[in-house]
């Protein structure tokens, strides 16, 4: 079968090299996909706003650090004053490894690896930057689609059949002896490692490391804080994470980190494996370990700033509000509990009265006001 | 934020936007069922029994009497027709801080019989839509086993497969009604449902082949996408009826559902059913994850808080009449048609109301009564063309019955955002029209 395949695969590296034109052709509609990584923070096209990045209207022509409105950091805005405007090559070279292209850019986005991705998204930027060169882009593309879609059809199918068939489980290898239907495989000390990230309450699953609330807050500052707030008070519709203690009672209970959740490692777990939003899994060990200690800080679990959360000492500290959350007991409810036949007639007293109608009549999409809310789902 | 007056339901739940500062809101409805009623209006000068002028739709030869359509290629993957075009999944884009950790709705209204359209069924992601290779996917079962194991799809689908048709809810689905009568429409207020016929295996068989040590009393469930998505279920529940899908009423999963494969847990919160699954570790305690925690607990008016509500009560509600989907042919026969459904077992009987609550007649079950599945309800009458409170009530074949919204608040107060299965009222005024209302006990 791989033998079979081969031939496929000579045909796309020669065409590649053939036209090199095509290998490095410029395609928006594949770039609008590749954005999708960077919409967390960039918005782009009609009513971009400045996000957690710099909207990216009008960025071909555009030198570097200089939206109204955005704070940039210091070494961006040198770059811009030292001439940097963005084009193809300063974006891709920018866009392989920014934090190499730009030492102390704010942007924590790790770069794209694939040179096509890197030339799609431009091509996709191109599309609102009126200083670029569309028109002429698109014709070029035009000319090669056929190859190049060829091309690239060809390639696929070979990298797939040799991992399925090939690397992972040779269809002529021995039955497995495990289980009952001797299917699947067994899995290596270093696939685990990297899948079992999980931590629980007694600590078990931590990595260890160590971190300060003072380097929490210098790392909360530059990743958290655009999206929870600089005091975990929550952007907009971002979710608090301090604050609300002893609200849990009232009418509008602010359930926080500090207020609410009952465990320590829910927060680490949860950081480390989802957060920032959008660029999950950019932060060390020990940066997790800093943010969480930073964390308990702004919710008063701890006061000192020279605290220390390491995998030593995390299982030793309680959330306060461990002990209010109790097992499910919803079927000892009265109208669970009597399981009665239900009342078919004359169940009310008289005529029955309308009490309260619907606050929201038309729940359309509302252009206007559509940015504003509270997040009645998270 | 702070100095909000009492009555202000901006934080309905985990907050409502103040619907005052939405200035379009009332005049918006008004237009969308004025034009709902001169249609339906239209519509009956021709099919009233009687006609003083012959029908051109029948005397005249029609463009589609005469004039051959698209061929077989033309509609390789068929949709449904223009005239269905506003039959969409919808959200509300206030209720959350980002679409791509959001929640959208299915238009149950639009909706008939027991299976939801793949294409129809609402959206819940946390990190947007994973889009995954089936080729590049694993599963991997790992934690208290004796051997630590990971699949490839094509593994996958050599165990022993299954067809089973479930309900998934959301545990918020009716979340923003705690208060009160909130969003006018049962797409909003009841739309975080759907009802599959799965194909898949068991996850015992899964969990046998890698097999579990006997110290193994849970089973943490992760999915791929960049949430990371995790639930701890315990393992007789994994052992009992849970599936590991890979098509939906027939074919793959779509992307938004957790292509290539989900967790079924049936009769359980949606959010358990993790969708792009990955992993599944076994362990002897719960892992106590984020969305177990800190969210899918529910608060309670004294301050405490229930974990672990993992079964989805009984519930019911009339899809039509409903707000979106007013009465629009006058007096005379009339169909209340809804969906009832238990995470407890089948639906045992749905009685009907029309006058709030004060009196019930039975409806009539139509179509398949399956466990933890959604079930078709009809209601057959003749409308005089007075106001009604039309209710739903159903029970379930434990004899669960579905409580009112009085009974739940107090029972829970009003902060519990999930499992909010209380009797719906819709207002049904003399022109059709209908209301999100709530009503005196």
């Amino acid at each position: 079968m791989s033998k079979y395949l081969l031939k496929p695969l000579a045909v796309a590296s020669l065409l590649a090299l053939a036209h090199p034109l095509a290998a490095s052709a410029q395609d928006a509609d594949a770039g609008e996909k590749v954005f999708r990584k960077c919409k967390a923070c960039h918005m782009v096209g009609e009513d971009a706003k400045n996000r957690v990045g710099p909207e990216l209207n009008n960025l071909l022509g555009r030198q570097a650090g200089t939206v109204p409105d955005f704070k940039y950091s210091k070494a961006m805005e040198a770059k811009g004053n030292d001439g940097l405007v963005w084009d193809d090559d300063t974006l891709s070279e920018y866009l392989e490894n920014p934090k190499k292209y730009v030492k102390g850019t704010k942007m924590s986005f790790a770069g794209l690896r694939k040179e096509t991705e890197i030339q799609d998204v431009i091509a996709y930027l191109k599309t609102f930057s009126e200083a670029a060169g569309t028109p002429a882009e698109t014709e070029s593309k035009a000319e090669e689609p056929a190859k190049n879609d060829e091309a690239a059809a060809a390639a696929e199918p070979v990298q797939t059949a040799a991992a399925s068939d090939g690397d992972v489980l040779p269809k002529d290898a021995e039955v497995p002896d495990h289980g009952v239907f001797h299917l699947g495989r067994k899995a290596l000390p270093d696939e685990v490692e990297a899948w079992n990230i999980d931590i629980r309450p007694d600590g078990s699953g931590l990595p260890v490391g160590r971190g300060t609330v003072a380097q929490g807050e210098v790392i909360y500052t530059e990743t958290c804080a655009v999206c929870h707030g600089v005091f975990g008070e929550g952007e907009g519709r971002w979710p608090v994470l301090a604050g609300g203690q002893g609200t849990l009672e009232d009418d509008r209970p602010e359930k926080t980190i500090g207020s609410y959740w009952p465990y320590l490692s829910t927060v680490f777990d949860y950081v480390r494996r989802a957060m920032p939003f959008g660029n999950a899994h950019s932060l060390s060990d020990n940066g997790v370990y800093s943010v969480v200690a930073y964390l308990l800080y702004l919710n008063d679990v701890v006061t000192d700033e020279e605290f220390e959360l390491s995998n030593e000492n995390f299982a030793s500290i309680k959330l306060p509000n461990e002990e209010n959350f109790i097992a499910d007991n919803r079927l000892e409810e009265p109208a669970y509990a009597a399981k009665e036949e239900p009342c078919m007639k004359e169940c009310k007293p008289g005529p029955v009265e309308i009490t309260m109608r619907a606050r929201v009549l038309d729940v359309t999409p509302d252009s206007e006001d559509d940015s504003v809310g509270a997040g009645a789902i998270e | 934020m702070k100095n909000e007056e009492t009555d202000n339901p901006r934080r309905n739940g985990e907050g409502l936007e103040n619907p005052s500062r939405r200035t379009l809101l009332r005049g918006g409805v008004a237009a969308a069922g004025g034009a709902a009623l001169a249609a339906g209006l239209a519509a009956r000068g021709a099919g009233a029994a009687i006609s003083q002028h012959a029908d051109p739709l029948i005397t005249d030869v029609q463009d589609w009497n005469r004039y051959p359509g698209d061929g077989v290629d033309a509609r390789p993957y068929g949709l449904p027709s223009q005239y269905e075009k506003d039959v969409v999944r919808r959200d509300v884009p206030w209720l959350t801080a980002d679409s791509k950790s959001s929640v959208n709705f299915t238009p149950l209204h639009e909706l008939d019989g027991i299976i939801t359209p793949n294409g129809l069924c609402f959206e819940r992601h946390h990190g947007g839509i994973a889009e995954i290779n089936p080729v590049d996917h694993r599963l991997m079962i790992n934690g208290l086993v004796d051997n630590e194991l990971v699949f490839t799809m094509e593994d996958l689908k050599r165990f022993p497969r299954e067809n089973r048709v479930y309900f998934l809810e959301c545990a918020a689905n009716s979340g923003m009604e705690w208060r009160g009568s909130q969003l006018n429409g049962c797409q909003f207020t009841h739309g975080m449902v759907h009802n599959v016929m799965y194909t898949g295996i068991r996850v015992r068989d899964l969990l046998n082949e890698a097999g579990v040590k006997p110290e193994g009393k849970w089973v943490l469930a992760e999915g791929a996408d960049p949430s990371l998505m995790t639930r701890s279920i315990p393992i007789e529940k994994m052992m009992d009826d849970c599936m590991v899908a890979f098509k939906m009423n027939g074919e793959a999963l779509r992307e938004e559902q957790g292509y290539p494969i989900r967790l079924v847990v049936p009769g359980w919160e949606g959010n358990m059913w993790i969708k792009w699954l990955r992993r599944f570790e076994v362990g002897d305690q719960p892992w106590q994850q984020r969305e177990e925690t800190s969210k899918y607990t529910d608060l309670l008016a004294d301050g405490q808080a229930r974990r672990f509500t993992w079964e989805m009560d009984v519930k019911s509600v009339i899809t039509n009449p409903s707000p979106q989907a007013p009465i629009t042919h006058g007096k005379g026969q009339t169909v209340i048609t809804g969906l009832a459904w238990s995470g407890r077992g089948k639906i045992a009987r749905v009685d009907v109301s029309l006058d709030g609550g004060r009196n019930w007649q039975e409806a009539r079950i139509d179509g398949p009564s399956l466990d933890k599945s959604v079930h078709r309800f009809y209601f057959d009458f003749d409308w005089d063309g007075s106001e009604l409170l039309i209710q739903s009530r159903a029970m379930d074949e434990q004899g669960f019955i579905q409580p009112s919204k009085d009974e739940l608040r107090a029972a829970r107060g009003t902060n519990s955002i999930y499992h909010n299965n209380g009797i719906q009222t819709w207002y049904i005024k003399q022109d059709g029209s209908a209301e999100n209302v709530e009503v005196s006990s």
